[in-house]
């Protein structure tokens, strides 16, 4: 320690960089934040992979026994063990599993042998469409109600928006999920199909008729929070002096909204909405049971079921992996969207 | 003469009337397709019509299900594997015995080797002939020791190194001990599916009426209609879809909306709202049971007294009224109720909360706490535990209950769970006790080992008669029902739903839906 204290220059090759590293930091804060961000975000991915390894030893039974079920003989037991190499020590599963992920093969299913890319890659489209589209309808409704409510506070509008997403806030996903089947599909109109069944091989976009149920309902799910951000963070905006300063300019109520009030609440609104999309990925399962629809959720419900280990973990890293994405890319985008914050510290 | 032949069975049945049982049916030369339950059955109307698709709505699948015979565990896996492939025999809806690839299965006088003569004409999904070398091959592949399959309990005792060959059909399959049984334990799901040599399971090829199409595990499963299959006119359907479902509500809402055109394993809850959207049911009589099994070989079960304390405790019409809407057939705490070796005439074992206290009390446990471990293995199952609970505690029975995932009950502690349940489908007697009540049953769940019950199957195997067989059995369920482990407060019923197009459809007492699995019988009008 004294003798580092007593050297009046740091040593010339590494401190050179780590200046630079600092000064290249401090010229590009978004850009430096997105590298630590992200180097964090595969620390924690690497770190759920063993937690969630450790979770699944700690289930009783393993995959052989799921797969047999009642009809788990010891001979049929011993057999399928070894054919799963499930009588191999922990780390030498949990090495040879991390060793294939780094090579990009995330291994095989203990439940059917097939590759567990190729098992779970089809159902990751079809939830991943579903999360995607109901982030799309829900903000865009969320997005221009609240808009709406604000411009006309405390008017008959803004009351009856509000105490419905109140209400809907209340309600759990399988209500809103079976309300929309009775009245579109099974009681009062038959319009739209009550399960969404994507053949196996088909893109979920092949058939929208099919999508609508359960995005309207996920969509129907989130949007009041949205809508109430949105209300919000507006208001906020049109008390604001800049804006009154605007008004007073004379310049057109819709110019206000869009231009001036808009852009400044939404940082607030693009975290929200990011939290949502975070929720969606978990919430999904519902409606995916509820739907029948073929998606990661009910794939992952499935894994655990029947201790189908690699699975488990591909279907948990890619929801992780998901989570410190979306984390990072609503930061980046608040960070963007507000020029206060943007800027150098 | 001992010895059982065709002639002389169906001449004992005219001479003396009687009881002709699962051997009488299978004695009936080769079975006739179109004098089936399922073509006789109510619900159908008009000449059948052949084409079309069936959307089938299914529960029970997952990711792990499979199209390998030797591997089969859910419903969904038994009703492929039934369309896909055929075994020797087979049961109708009405749980009735016949010959399906078998034209004769013969034993030798002491019931050690059996002679098994092959249908002719009868070729795979590849074109290819079925012979003796077929079958040979696929009883090898079930009792292979490195990776047995399901049904090797039903072959057990077989030399399988000194089967031979007799002609391009025919084959001896001699067993190390007498197992005149041996045709009806291959009589249910678990049974000997026969496959050509070489089979690949990864490319299923079998004989029946369907072929596979494609396959995503619990997904969807597509079977199309085997044009060359030995029995035609069947199968009627072109094409068959079957859409996995996870979830009760999303399938009925599917058969409700019309985008699927058959449900089944539905609970009685859902009648009203299938029948009342002007859809219909089917409610079978089925022969599976979901028993209450109580450890023999455990404290307090050890005591006699205590097992039918147990018995006594639980109201047998009440159970089955809240938990299957009355839909079912009360058990007296034997299985196997379609069998025609069960034993009607044992008296009716009643609710009776007060014998059963002072049994208990006689046995040293007046007050008596014991943990019930339950899940949701299979429909209803957890409410008979709910409702056991309640009413046993009317005989000072404390039943705690314990509800664990249906993995973890099949988990390390299945078969050794003190007080629990299960589910079985239905199979006949003998084979039912081979598979649960012998000390070297796989699934005896009840440690149940009773030396005179033990002898007394081994002598039912060794007679051919089978009206001695059937007295045997007779003898065998008096122990059942004064000593054994089982709880069977009922049979439930199965109930199944479709749209009123479809036809064919008749009630199964097999406890397997359509038709026991029977797709070929079915048609859309």
């Amino acid at each position: 320690m004294s003798a580092a204290a007593e050297t009046p220059l740091p040593a010339p090759g590494p401190g050179r960089t780590r200046r630079s590293a600092r000064a290249w930091s401090r010229r590009h804060p978004v850009a430096s934040m997105v590298v630590v961000r992200i180097a964090l975000g595969l620390l924690t991915i690497f770190a759920v992979s063993i937690v969630i390894f450790l979770a699944t030893q700690a289930l009783p039974g393993n995959a052989a026994y799921a797969v047999l079920g009642h009809s788990a003989t010891p001979q049929r037991l011993a057999a399928l063990e070894a054919q799963l190499h499930l009588n191999r020590p922990l780390t030498s599963q949990y090495g040879s599993w991390i060793g294939g992920v780094l090579q990009g093969n995330f291994g095989t299913s203990l439940a059917n042998g097939e590759s567990v890319s190729s098992l779970i890659g089809p159902r990751l489209e079809n939830s991943a469409v579903l999360v995607i589209g109901a982030g799309i309808v829900g903000t865009l409704l969320a997005g221009i109600l609240g808009l709406i409510a604000a411009a006309r506070r405390d008017k008959l509008f803004d009351h009856i928006a509000s105490v419905i997403a109140l209400t809907v806030t209340a309600l759990p996903e399988f209500v809103v999920a079976i309300a929309l089947v009775i009245v579109f599909s099974v009681n009062l109109f038959h319009i739209l199909p009550a399960v969404s069944v994507i053949p196996p091989g088909t893109s979920p976009l092949s058939d929208l008729n099919a999508l609508i149920l359960p995005i309207a309902t996920l969509a129907l799910v989130i949007a009041p929070y949205i809508f109430r951000m949105v209300r919000g963070a507006m208001i906020e905006a049109l008390e604001s002096d800049y804006v009154e300063m605007a008004e007073l300019k004379g310049i057109p109520r819709w110019r206000v909204l869009l231009v001036h009030a808009l852009p400044n609440s939404l940082p607030p609104v693009i975290q929200v909405v990011g939290l949502n999309l975070l929720y969606l990925a978990g919430g999904i399962v519902v409606v995916e049971y509820v739907f029948n629809y073929p998606g990661i959720g009910a794939a992952l419900v499935d894994a655990v079921s029947d201790r189908d280990i690699p699975t488990i973990q591909f279907i948990v890293l890619i929801l992780a992996a998901f989570y410190v994405f979306v984390n990072i890319t609503t930061d980046v985008i608040a960070l963007l969207a507000s020029p206060r914050r943007r800027a150098t510290r | 003469m001992s010895l059982i032949t065709r002639r002389s069975l169906l001449e004992n049945a005219a001479k003396g009337g009687l009881a002709l049982g699962a051997g009488g049916l299978i004695a009936a030369s080769s079975f006739p397709a179109k004098s089936s339950a399922a073509t006789t059955g109510a619900s159908t109307s008009g000449t059948p019509k052949t084409g079309g698709t069936l959307h089938a709505g299914l529960t029970g699948g997952s990711s792990s299900d499979t199209c390998d015979p030797n591997t089969i565990v859910n419903n969904t896996d038994y009703c492929r594997a039934a369309n896909l492939y055929e075994g020797l025999v087979w049961l109708t809806a009405d749980a009735q015995m016949y010959y399906r690839l078998a034209e004769e299965m013969t034993p030798n006088k002491d019931a050690t080797v059996w002679t098994i003569r092959l249908r002719q004409g009868v070729t795979f999904h590849n074109g290819k002939d079925l012979t003796a070398d077929d079958l040979i091959f696929s009883i090898n592949r079930v009792v292979n020791p490195k990776s047995p399959g399901e049904a090797a309990n039903a072959l057990h005792g077989i030399i399988a190194s000194r089967m031979k060959k007799l002609d391009n059909r025919t084959i001896t399959v001699p067993f190390s001990a007498p197992y005149s049984t041996f045709p009806e334990s291959l009589a249910n799901n678990i049974t000997v599916y026969i496959v050509p040599v070489g089979f690949d399971p990864k490319k299923p090829i079998g004989t029946g009426p369907f072929k596979l199409q494609s396959f995503t595990p619990g997904q969807q499963t597509i079977l199309a209609r085997n044009a060359n299959y030995w029995n035609a006119p069947l199968p009627y359907l072109d094409q068959v879809i079957m859409t996995d479902f996870a979830d009760e509500t999303s399938q009925v809402n599917a058969l409700l909306s019309g985008s699927v055109d058959v449900v089944n394993l539905l609970s009685q809850s859902t009648i009203g709202s299938v029948t009342g959207e002007g859809k219909k049911v089917v409610i079978s009589d089925g022969g599976g049971w979901n028993p209450f099994t109580m450890r023999v070989d455990q404290a307090p079960f050890t005591d006699v007294r205590v097992r039918q304390a147990f018995r006594l405790a639980v109201d047998r019409e009440a159970m089955l009224k809240t938990v299957f809407g009355g839909h079912g057939t009360i058990g007296n705490d034997i299985f196997a109720i379609w069998s025609p070796d069960y034993d009607h005439s044992i008296p009716q074992r009643q609710y009776d909360p007060e014998q059963a206290k002072s049994l208990l009390k006689a046995a040293g446990h007046e007050k008596l706490s014991i943990t019930l471990v339950t899940g949701d293995i299979a429909q209803g199952v957890i409410n008979m535990a709910e409702v056991y609970a309640q009413q046993a505690s009317a005989a000072g029975i404390n039943a705690k209950l314990s509800e664990v995932t249906v993995t973890d009950f099949y988990g390390p502690n299945y078969l050794k769970w003190v007080f629990a349940q299960d589910y079985w489908y239905y199979a006949p007697y003998f084979p039912q006790v081979n598979q649960a009540t012998l000390p070297a049953s796989p699934f005896n769940e009840c440690h149940f080992d009773n030396p005179k019950y033990n002898s007394l199957y081994t002598q039912g195997l060794a007679t051919l008669n089978v009206n001695l067989r059937t007295e045997i059995a007779h003898e065998m369920q008096m122990i059942d029902y004064n000593e054994g482990g089982y709880i069977i407060p009922f049979f439930p019923a199965v109930i199944d739903g479709y749209l009123p197009n479809v036809n064919g459809i008749v009630e199964s007492k097999t406890g397997s839906s359509f038709n026991n699995w029977d797709l070929e019988h079915i048609w859309k009008s």
